[in-house]
């Protein structure tokens, strides 16, 4: 019999509130607001009630897929990165470096939101970066 | 007729084997009523949930008058028992909430009650012109 | 009050009256709910209260045969024996019960009718005999209609519309929830359209509501939801003698027919 209440961070804005993921025998399946958290004093927004439901959601994606004739195939990360890497010097070569966008996301972590943008400034020679929160 | 009067518009749920058929046999009899209102037919006044009445007076309606069969002649046994209990916990409610509970009643009209419904309803009518527009509005 | 609380707790899970408790403890200057088990030394706490209830519900779903203990407050006990009346959310006779009785800072804080359990196995704490007065209920009541309509106009339309106060209640269980349904509650607007929303969870409380407060605890916005649900806790009890959570046999009155459950004035 396997009951706790694991205290995270909610990973979708700036707030940073603490809450509680109730997981039962290894399998997160609630959240539980934290009353003693100073930011968020047992209070929570909608995205922070619905904290946990990406965890096990049918629609995420677990393996890295690539398109091979219309439709998606599991592939090692190897080959995933790869193909994406020819196709974006391919593109970069034939179309230049603003045709290429990227969007990243709240839910990364700030180190890995500098390293986009740095990959798109940098590596890609584009000033096309955007985020979630912004759309 | 001053045309600037208040002309209140009022929703009048009918029960489909009593209040509806007492609603037709009034007009069949030409019985006159002022033409504020409109019926809506349901199966049976308990299945009027508290979400339709408050709709009602959200979206502007003065006054939601809900009719059933008198007890113990519905046709599905207690449904209107569930409609008494629900409208008067659904009125105090709209009382402590800042509208007057007489925006919403429950009242019985039975199949050959032609001239119940005229006066029920007539005297509903008043009732919503004398309260006024409603304060959602 | 912890010393007795451990005794009890070590001897039940020793002679495995229960296989676990379910109380709250503290973690690193935190405290959250936990489950208690046999050999299990961690701290027990007892405040900020938490709703165990649902806490409970979970565990039993998910482990029918076994037997749980709780240390519950009062309005713990309340919602148990609800959820127990309806299609038995809660099997109120496999869990066993230590009622701890409020202080009197927590009474005067909740305006709570019933601040004792009153059905336990064994109570630990002293019972507070004290007058509450619920201050913003008795000037709600004061205010004139059109006063009141627009003290709630302002306080609903800070309502972000986080659901907190649905999430929170131990009572709301519905697996399809009216307020998440496009054709009551249309998507995409926030405040949501005054004032369906909160008159319809108000609605579908009455005669659910318990008093136990995490809806206004739970809300961001702090918005008096307690005013509000207080008011209509005191209908149910005028016009049906109910008094949710309090009699395990007594029959849910907006469920049950006038011969069963008789209205007592007229609506």
């Amino acid at each position: 019999m396997n009951y706790s209440n694991v205290l995270t961070t909610c990973p979708y804005c700036g707030a940073g509130c603490n809450l509680y993921l109730e997981v039962l025998d290894g399998k997160v399946v609630g959240t539980l607001p934290c009353k003693t958290d100073i930011i968020s004093e047992g209070k929570l927004c909608i995205k922070g009630w619905n904290a946990h439901s990406f965890i096990n959601h049918p629609d995420r994606l677990t393996k890295p897929l690539v398109k091979k004739d219309g439709k998606f195939h599991e592939t090692k990360w190897e080959e995933a990165l790869r193909s994406v890497a020819d196709n974006l010097t391919k593109i970069k070569g034939k179309y230049g470096p603003n045709s290429i966008a990227l969007l990243s996301s709240a839910k990364c972590t700030n180190e890995e939101n500098y390293l986009v943008q740095k990959f798109a400034r940098s590596v890609i020679g584009t000033n096309n970066v955007d985020h979630c929160a912004r759309l | 007729m001053d045309t600037n009067a208040f002309k209140p518009k009022v929703l009048v749920f009918t029960c489909n084997w009593c209040s509806y058929a007492g609603a037709d046999l009034a007009g069949v009899s030409r019985l006159q009523i002022k033409p504020y209102f409109r019926v809506i037919r349901t199966m049976c006044s308990g299945r009027v949930n508290p979400e339709l009445v408050l709709e009602a007076l959200a979206k502007g309606a003065d006054g939601v008058l809900v009719l059933g069969c008198h007890l113990g002649d519905c046709h599905y046994i207690t449904g209107n028992h569930r409609a008494i209990k629900r409208m008067a916990m659904l009125r105090k409610l709209l009382e402590h909430f800042g509208i007057s509970s007489l925006r919403v009643k429950l009242d019985f009209v039975s199949a050959g009650e032609a001239q119940r419904f005229q006066s029920v309803v007539s005297n509903f009518i008043d009732g919503i012109i004398a309260l006024g527009p409603n304060p959602l509005k | 009050m912890k010393d007795k609380l451990r005794k009890i707790i070590d001897e039940w899970l020793e002679t495995k009256k229960v296989d676990g408790v379910v109380g709250l403890t503290e973690e690193k200057e935190n405290i959250k709910p936990h489950l208690f088990q046999k050999g299990d030394t961690s701290f027990i706490a007892l405040t900020p209260k938490y709703p165990l209830a649902s806490v409970m519900m979970l565990l039993q779903e998910h482990y029918p045969e076994k037997r749980f203990g709780i240390i519950a407050r009062e309005c713990d006990i309340r919602a148990m024996v609800e959820l127990h009346k309806r299609e038995k959310k809660i099997d109120i006779e496999r869990v066993d019960i230590i009622g701890i009785a409020c202080t009197k800072k927590e009474v005067e804080e909740c305006a709570c009718d019933f601040p004792y359990p009153h059905m336990a196995e064994v109570i630990v704490g002293e019972k507070i005999e004290i007058e509450t007065k619920n201050l913003s209920v008795d000037r709600l009541l004061n205010m004139e209609l059109n006063e009141r309509l627009f003290f709630w106009k302002y306080q609903f339309d800070k309502c972000m519309k986080c659901y907190g106060c649905r999430n929170a209640c131990p009572l709301c269980i519905c697996s399809e929830c009216v307020l998440e349904d496009d054709l009551w509650v249309k998507g995409g607007r926030i405040p949501p359209p005054f004032p369906l929303f909160h008159l319809i969870r108000a609605v579908h409380t009455s005669g659910r509501c318990i008093g136990c407060g995490e809806c206004e605890k739970a809300c961001p916005m702090d918005i008096p939801l307690t005013t509000l649900y207080t008011l209509l806790r005191n209908n149910v009890k005028e016009l049906f003698d109910y008094n949710a959570g309090i009699e395990l046999d007594k029959e849910i009155p907006l469920l049950t027919t006038l011969d069963e459950t008789p209205m007592k004035e007229e609506g």
